[in-house]
């Protein structure tokens, strides 16, 4: 008998931060280093039918590192671990009594990891560089947790990604670096969840002679909606599956120095399925090995 | 140096913001006296114990002191502990009562004398309906079969498969599902169903709650009329 948990939210945009980079693979030796927070809070959700409900007041935080490294100048590493992960739901009050009709509960454990391999098509250099990745999505984060078991710090299904990247890099008048790169790729999950489908646009550009540089996405999620359901397994307590987004995001990045610099970014979806509808939150540090 | 100490204050202050709070739910429902054992016919010169129970304004069951009435005492006396006696052919109307100095709540059914005493055939009904957008509708039925309580959902009972840990349950507070039965998890998305309750009284409830427990948050009810 399965039982399968997803994660509302913070999987689909955790994996989404592995689209960082495009299709330009680190050059050999070079590096890219990122310790951030990332958190969402919300306590309404879209439905199946992409409409709005409420639901009990749930966070997620993540503290996470995100790691590129050039191991040739076609190869490039990549690890997303989410090193610390907590997930809680707030207490239910009665506003008659004053009395607590549900306690709220959180756990705290490691959440998933993804490793990827990124692989530049092209040769470096090349004016419209094409690159596929490949990521492994790691289940080492727990499922169940909680009284009630709807408490996760992962999804608890191993997920592999293949995805191709395309872009280009230009100037914006005479002194501003841009570019603008878009990706699509498939999501072959187990345990019963569906396949996804994954496809969108980025558009960066540099400001201040490339210090600080911002980052806009477009995001897509789509579900092959061949999984499992409540409705075909004994297991009443299974997730729904077939979880569908459409969002944006926005990123800054500012270098403190040629090589440290602090990072931050909101997303949310504009239109989804079994998703959360609240915005995310990121902010950290990072370190570029490329400067 | 410093940039290690301003990511760790950083990230420090930021998981301590994740604390458990309260989200508020408004749980009140108007306050009730039911009848919940009573009979159709009494033989004369015998006697039969009525019971009622008060909810109060969160639909929990409260001891209070009710107040029981006959509007023919010649026909049907009863005393203020529910023992109601058969006096002479015709009918009353049983009536029980609490007020708690300022609001009367009450309840009441038609009682009858006979040759012999005859059980009250109670079959109660209602229509589920969703409070959400996820897709929950049908109607039901529910009726005593000795000491167990029969739900019988209708073949128009369609829900969304979608619906995470879904679960039914029996309240008579519609707004949680603190301090109420649970039936068990839903396992029929479409169709005709039912379910048997154990040592329940047809009587003493007054909803179907659906509600997903992942969540925590109420899909639907239905109100047995």
């Amino acid at each position: 008998m399965k039982k399968q948990i997803f994660l509302i939210t913070a999987s689909i945009l955790l994996s989404l931060q592995v689209q960082a980079g495009g299709p330009w693979p680190q050059a050999a030796g070079n590096g890219f280093f990122k310790l951030s927070e990332w958190w969402i809070v919300f306590d309404q959700h879209y439905t199946d039918e992409g409409r709005i409900d409420p639901n009990v007041t749930t966070g997620i935080f993540n503290t996470s590192f995100y790691g590129e490294y050039g191991i040739t100048d076609r190869f490039t590493g990549i690890v997303n671990a989410n090193l610390f992960s907590r997930n809680y739901m707030n207490n239910l009050v009665s506003n008659t009594t004053g009395e607590t009709l549900q306690a709220g509960e959180a756990i705290n454990t490691i959440g998933d990891i993804d490793i990827s391999l990124k692989y530049g098509l092209t040769a470096p250099g090349n004016r419209f560089p094409l690159a596929v990745t490949l990521t492994l999505g790691l289940p080492t984060g727990k499922v169940g947790g909680g009284t009630q078991g709807n408490l996760q710090t992962g999804d608890g299904e191993f997920n592999q990604i293949l995805q191709i990247d395309g872009g280009t890099s230009f100037k914006l008048g005479r002194n501003t670096n841009s570019y603008v790169s878009g990706y699509l790729g498939i999501n072959h999950r187990t345990k019963g969840f569906s396949e996804e489908l994954r496809y969108g646009l980025e558009w960066g550009i540099g400001l201040m002679e490339s210090k600080f540089w911002l980052i806009g996405r477009l995001n897509t999620v789509e579900s092959f909606k061949n999984g499992d359901t409540a409705a075909n397994t004994t297991n009443t307590s299974i997730f729904a599956n077939n979880t569908e987004f459409a969002g944006v995001a926005l990123e800054a990045n500012y270098y403190l120095t040629d090589r440290w610099g602090i990072s931050a970014s909101m997303a949310g979806a504009f239109r989804g399925e079994i998703i959360a509808a609240a915005p995310s939150y990121s902010f950290g540090v990072f370190y570029d090995l490329r400067r | 140096m410093t940039m290690k100490y301003f990511c760790i204050t950083l990230l420090s202050a930021l998981t301590l913001t994740a604390c458990i709070q309260d989200d508020i739910v408004f749980d009140t429902v108007d306050p009730e006296v039911r009848i919940s054992r009573a009979v159709d016919t009494i033989a004369i010169d015998s006697s039969y114990q009525f019971e009622a129970v008060y909810l109060n304004n969160v639909g929990v069951a409260e001891l209070v002191d009710i107040l029981w009435e006959s509007s023919a005492p010649d026909v049907i006396s009863i005393d203020n502990n529910g023992l109601a006696s058969a006096l002479q052919t015709g009918s009353a109307t049983i009536s029980a009562s609490f007020s708690d100095g300022t609001t009367l709540v009450r309840d009441e059914v038609e009682v009858h004398t006979g040759e012999e005493t005859v059980a009250q055939a109670i079959e109660r009904s209602g229509v589920i309906q969703t409070t959400t957008f996820y897709q929950l509708e049908g109607n039901f039925t529910i009726e005593q079969v000795d000491n167990d309580l029969l739900i019988e959902i209708a073949d128009d009972y369609v829900a969304s498969s979608a619906l995470p840990g879904l679960y039914l349950y029996l309240t008579n507070n519609p707004t949680t599902i603190a301090n109420a039965l649970e039936v068990g998890p839903v396992q029929v998305f479409e169709g005709a169903h039912s379910y048997t309750i154990p040592n329940v009284n047809i009587n003493t409830y007054n909803y179907l709650l659906y509600f997903c427990k992942p969540f925590t948050v109420k899909v639907g009810d239905g109100l047995i009329e």
